[in-house]
């Protein structure tokens, strides 16, 4: 939840034989039969246009210029290829899906090539740019959601792999990531198995819902033989309210304020990426990182009839400016050594469990990537909503774990509920052109 | 451009992606297509291009020769000029179109084949009614699973059938009542019975009604003629209908046997491609494809069959067993969808 102290970067013609009556082609080339008669007359080819172009070396068209105007309200293309997947050190965006899916590629071949058309189409779909035409070879490449051309809108694409693919049939087994597992029932969770784990978690987050969908319904339209979804949620991060500060999660309150720096390599490199060399990890799982995905309901109708100081009690910080309770301002650190008592921020904080910033809690900080989550209504007409906690570390026992233990029992358990989710390795990054995720893996 | 004139307005272009504009100034609706003179073969079209509008065509261009083709309504086809694009660029290929001419013998060998079936689903429709009516209603069962499957193999046919296909396998979605309504009639009205109890008194009169809707049938099919656009279209939508009814559990009334509906469809399709394998042999390249998913899913599916003749439940599959078999059936639609596609009845003269 919360949990703040995490290490911040804010985060015709067929005329077909005649049936008794006139044909019904459903309105398909209905219009070559008509009776209009026409004088030999011509329809012509205006000539080449130079391409609305994705060839630098070709004319711009003239409606190039109010596409790109048009596209100018929208968030740039991120950079796909790195060595670390983009959007673990991006802050959340306004919208997100997160998708598991069960691996049903069969032998080591076409899982290869799996991992080879998601690479293809995460690369075009990030990049942006006109879909190819497939004259009279196949329905149209593209759905067509966003219009003739596709937009980046910001799109990031996250890979990760969960402990189940590593099972025995791919022959993986022996390059399992060290200390991936499937992921854990803490003891005030309430796990659903239909909405936990998978093979395979894909995480699309972009400025706008309808490039998410675009872009899942192109990676399924790929990858129909290769993987299924098994679960999925949508989600949203809110603008910050007041801006400047960090935007807040649906109990009202900011998440996600204290995260470690993604501008600080060594706190990266200490904390969020698999180091090459690391405690018994294969070497394939460098430049990755360990993904924690929680889907927590919250009761917003029970948190909304607790009183405020109650709530701020549980969180440890105010709800209105998100500073600590032993402070005034929001990024202001909270200091436990002058009060050992919890008198001002009870030692059954959120922040306080979650991050005790002693000495030895400063190496199980993660890097946090919480978004919201709104999904109709319950059985008793409340509101189902809440939180999709998505962490990043370089060791999930070390990390996640450490810090989930610590809140088990915490007062907030009474107003969430942690539903599904599950464990994955976040694959290296897709450095270039010739590179695919996951390819040190399959080797 | 003139009157008289086609795809006049170019002499020279690129190789890579081009874009042109398309701009029907006669009076009469018209398509174009831009085709490799030598063959035929299409590389884009735009269909019914209305008299005075103008639409876009986007084409890979490759080396190799260009000319647009109009065939405006009620006009015989006009070529423009060759265009010759030099090197050794590759561009989109250019597919043969398939004419109505092309699709006469397989339409023929499709209707050959449903004649064949309908034959073979009397007998069962009959057998079925019989045991109903003598009270052998685990009899009734089998014999009812016999009929649906035969029926469910001619999937393509049932835009042919109409109201036929209406009365034999319809489904109480929308009636008034559901499955209690009196309008809700054939296959699936009898399955709900056998599999919920309903006496063979109660059954004999939904029974017979099948078995007579069946003979009626066979009786009007060969004054039908199969629709040579539906040739096409059926390869995807017998499947996309077993995806949406069959592998969700939607058409199951109490039997448990949507798996071999499946299966029953699967077969119905491979019969469609034999019939159209050889406008399609040298035209889809990915065909191969369909056969690699297609086996994949009839093997799957058949594994559910119990020796016994019983069929698993799709809910009774487990989480891993359908996402195998959904995953199979959706990568055979998206390898299947080209083929409607392709097979489109064009006009060429």
């Amino acid at each position: 939840m919360s949990e703040p102290e995490a290490p911040s970067a804010g985060g015709a013609t067929p005329v077909p034989p005649s049936r008794s009556e006139a044909p019904d082609l459903r309105g398909r080339r209905s219009f070559l039969r008509g009776a209009l008669g026409a004088a030999g007359i011509a329809a012509g080819a205006a000539g080449a246009a130079a391409g609305y172009g994705y060839r630098a070396s070709q004319a711009t068209a003239p409606g190039q210029a109010a596409t790109d105007a048009a596209a100018a309200g929208r968030r740039p293309a991120v950079p796909f290829h790195g060595k670390h997947q983009a959007a673990i050190v991006l802050e959340s965006q306004p919208q997100t899906a997160v998708v598991s899916f069960n691996v049903t590629a069969q032998g080591r071949a076409e899982l290869t090539e799996l991992f080879q058309t998601l690479t293809d189409r995460a690369r075009f779909l990030t990049g942006g740019g006109i879909p190819p035409p497939v004259g009279i070879s196949a329905p149209p490449s593209d759905s067509g959601v966003l219009g003739p051309t596709v937009v980046p809108d910001g799109l990031t694409v996250t890979v990760g792999v969960g402990a189940s693919l590593f099972d025995d049939r791919y022959g993986l087994a022996a390059r399992r990531p060290a200390v991936l597992t499937a992921m854990q029932s803490f003891p005030d969770d309430d796990l659903d198995p239909g909405q936990c784990g998978g093979d395979l978690s894909l995480q699309l987050s972009a400025g706008h819902a309808d490039v998410l969908l675009h872009a899942l319904r192109d990676i399924a339209r790929h990858t129909r033989g290769g993987m299924q979804a098994a679960w999925r949620i949508d989600g949203f991060a809110s603008p910050a309210r007041p801006s400047g500060s960090t935007p807040r999660n649906l109990m009202g309150f900011m998440d996600g304020i204290a995260n470690p720096s993604v501008a600080a390599p060594a706190q990266m490199d200490s904390l969020v990426w698999v180091q090459p060399g690391a405690r018994g990890e294969p070497a394939w799982t460098s430049g990755g990182s360990y993904q924690a995905i929680r889907l927590i309901r919250m009761f917003v109708e029970f948190w909304d009839r607790v009183a405020i100081t109650e709530q701020e009690n549980m969180i440890g910080r105010r709800r209105d400016t998100g500073a600590p309770l032993d402070a005034s301002s929001e990024f202001a650190i909270p200091d436990y050594t002058l009060d050992p008592s919890g008198a001002v921020i009870p030692l059954t904080a959120h922040i306080r469990l979650a991050n005790p910033r002693t000495p030895q809690s400063r190496d199980s900080r993660i890097l946090r990537r919480a978004y919201n989550s709104d999904r109709g209504v319950d059985a008793v007409g409340d509101l189902d909503m809440g939180l999709i906690f998505t962490c990043y570390q370089q060791d999930i026992k070390r990390q996640f774990e450490a810090v989930q233990k610590r809140l088990i029992g915490e007062p907030l358990v009474d107003y969430i509920s942690p539903f599904g989710g599950g464990y994955f390795f976040a694959l290296p990054g897709v450095v270039d052109s010739n590179d695919y995720y996951g390819r040190a893996l399959l080797a | 451009m003139s009157t008289g004139a086609c795809g006049t307005g170019w002499s020279q272009v690129a190789a890579g992606m081009q874009t042109f504009q398309i701009h029907n100034s006669s009076t009469a609706g018209a398509e174009v297509d831009l085709i490799n003179p030598a063959d035929g073969g299409i590389y884009a079209e735009v269909e019914a291009l209305g008299p005075g509008t103008t639409r876009p065509m986007r084409v890979d261009v490759g080396s190799g020769r260009y000319a647009f083709r109009c065939l405006i309504e009620d006009t015989d086809a006009l070529t423009g000029p060759t265009v010759r694009v030099a090197g050794h660029v590759k561009g989109a290929a250019a597919i043969l179109p398939v004419t109505t001419d092309d699709l006469l013998a397989p339409a023929r060998e499709y209707h050959a084949y449903v004649t064949g079936g309908l034959s073979t689903l009397v007998g069962q429709t009959g057998a079925l009614a019989a045991a109903i009516r003598s009270g052998h209603l685990a009899t009734a069962r089998t014999a009812w699973l016999a009929a649906h499957l035969t029926y469910e193999r001619l999937g393509a046919a049932y835009g042919t059938f109409g109201n036929y296909d209406t009365e034999i396998d319809g489904r109480p979605d929308g009636l008034h009542g559901g499955v209690s309504s009196p309008e809700f009639t054939g296959f699936y009205r009898v399955e709900y019975g056998l599999w919920h109890g309903q006496s063979a008194t109660e059954l004999a009169g939904p029974a017979g009604q099948l078995d007579q809707d069946v003979r009626a049938l066979q009786a009007a099919f060969p004054g039908m003629e199969i629709d040579l656009l539906d040739l096409g279209l059926r390869t995807h939508e017998i499947l996309e209908n077993a995806l949406e009814f069959q592998l969700t559990g939607h058409d199951d009334y109490g039997s448990g046997t949507t798996l071999a509906t499946t299966e029953a469809n699967v077969e119905g399709t491979f019969e469609l491609l034999k019939v159209l394998h050889p406008l399609l042999a040298a035209r889809y390249r990915q065909l191969p494809a369909v056969y690699t998913w297609l086996d994949r899913l009839q093997g799957l599916v058949a594994a559910a069959r119990h020796p016994n003749g019983s069929w698993t439940p799709v809910d009774d599959l487990g989480p891993s067993g359908r996402e195998q078999i959904n995953a199979a059936a959706s990568q055979a639609l998206e390898e299947l969808a080209p083929i409607a596609v392709i097979s489109e009845p064009r006009r060429t003269r």
